[in-house]
């Protein structure tokens, strides 16, 4: 059966198809929310190279680390944008998150081992930085709570994207490129360093 | 063969010319507001979070702790949406935020919650909740057949999260650190983190 449509026919059909979905509720600036707090923490290299050491990181260190970080790390992050939305101030936050992601870099391509507890504390004290930092920069114009799940559904998925490159270390090859991972992440946090102390002025 | 085809192109395009503008809420139709009880809360972030979060630490909880939530759910809703009615609209955005964030902690720390205040926790969701879905009702709204809309959908949403997480995390046999048991406390974890996030930028000035 051949089917040949005549094109002004093929047009009005194409036009009726596309005509616009009937949108139940218009929360203005939930969308807009969602947008910004999933984009927010992957368009900056200095947080997004850092979010997902830790994750390598954490897959380095097992157990207890691999699994408690995921449960913790968003929590703490909200405690720093909860400080930047209030507009506390925190000392020097560009170069802590520059140095955050040298450091965390470092222990990477050097399989650093701290006890759990150091780790965490390492990580916690970032993570408050990089939460300010996002929670001072957010759009007030921004739907709260979608806002709220964008930012924190990014960060725990660039958090478990860390943990899955992490999982390499499981074979020689994996750890040797992990390793050279980690030392790219604290070139880059070095960069960010040098222009946030203003070396590049 | 030629023309058949011809004829089916026509009536499709006949069809879909003569196609009614479609109606999320279709409150023009008969029982009308019964759907748009049904839709409304299913088409706001609040709720969906909110009501995922009951039924997820309920679910964790265990059936026998959990199974008190099928009746209070449904019935808290009911007399949030009544109280609501009554009081008037308020904005429920910090209360909101204070119970994803309770809820979420809970469900992070993996706390083996009494019944009683799982209950209590669950029926000031629904509450919130039910008042919150009345504030936004028109004045020819069939209050009666929004309130049997929305309180159905409680009863399915909560039963169903409710199962889906109990059957998911095997409460029975799984043990504290197995990637299931671990999943659930991570959701915890980011709905915790939601809710902080949401109350600060309600507080923010």
């Amino acid at each position: 059966m051949s089917l040949r449509l005549p094109l002004p026919l093929t047009t009005a059909i194409v036009s009726f198809a596309l005509t616009q979905p009937a949108l139940a509720h218009e929360q203005a600036g939930v969308a807009g929310g969602l947008v910004s707090g999933l984009l927010h923490p992957v368009t900056g290299i200095d947080h997004l190279i850092a979010m997902v050491a830790v994750g390598i990181w954490g897959a380095q260190l097992g157990a207890p680390a691999i699994w408690i970080l995921p449960i913790t790390f968003p929590l703490v992050m909200a405690i720093g944008g909860v400080l930047g939305v209030l507009h506390v101030p925190l000392p020097m936050p560009e170069v802590m998150i520059a140095v955050s992601a040298v450091i965390l870099g470092v222990a990477v391509a050097a399989r650093l081992r701290l006890p759990f507890a150091a780790a965490a504390l390492v990580v916690a004290v970032f993570a408050i930085f990089h939460g300010h930092a996002h929670g001072a920069e957010l759009p007030r114009a921004a739907n709260a709570l979608a806002y709220g799940v964008g930012f924190v559904t990014a960060t725990g998925l660039l958090h478990l994207c860390g943990i899955a490159i992490g999982t390499l270390t499981r074979w020689p090859a994996g750890e040797r490129l992990i390793q050279g991972l980690g030392a790219g992440i604290a070139a880059i946090g070095c960069y960010f360093l040098a222009q946030g102390v203003g070396a590049f002025a | 063969m030629k023309l058949n085809s011809t004829r089916l192109v026509i009536a499709t395009a006949m069809l879909l010319a003569g196609g009614n503008a479609a109606e999320a809420h279709i409150v023009a139709a008969r029982l009308g507001d019964f759907y748009m009880g049904v839709v409304h809360p299913l088409t706001d972030l609040q709720d969906v979070v909110l009501w995922t979060a009951t039924g997820v630490l309920a679910g964790t909880l265990g059936a026998a702790k959990g199974r008190w939530l099928i009746a209070l759910f449904p019935l808290g809703l009911l007399v949030g949406l009544l109280l609501g009615q009554v009081f008037g609209a308020a904005s429920t955005q910090l209360a909101d935020a204070a119970m994803m964030l309770a809820i979420g902690l809970l469900l992070a720390a993996a706390a083996q919650v009494p019944t009683v205040l799982l209950c209590a926790m669950a029926f000031a969701v629904a509450v919130i909740r039910g008042a919150a879905n009345g504030a936004d009702l028109a004045p020819e709204t069939d209050r009666l057949l929004f309130a049997a809309g929305l309180t159905c959908v409680g009863y399915a949403a909560i039963t169903l999260t409710m199962a889906l997480t109990a059957v998911f995390k095997r409460t029975n046999s799984d043990s504290a650190t197995s990637w299931r048991a671990i999943a659930v406390r991570a959701l915890g974890g980011w709905i915790a983190a939601i809710g902080l996030m949401m109350a600060s930028l309600a507080l923010a000035p």
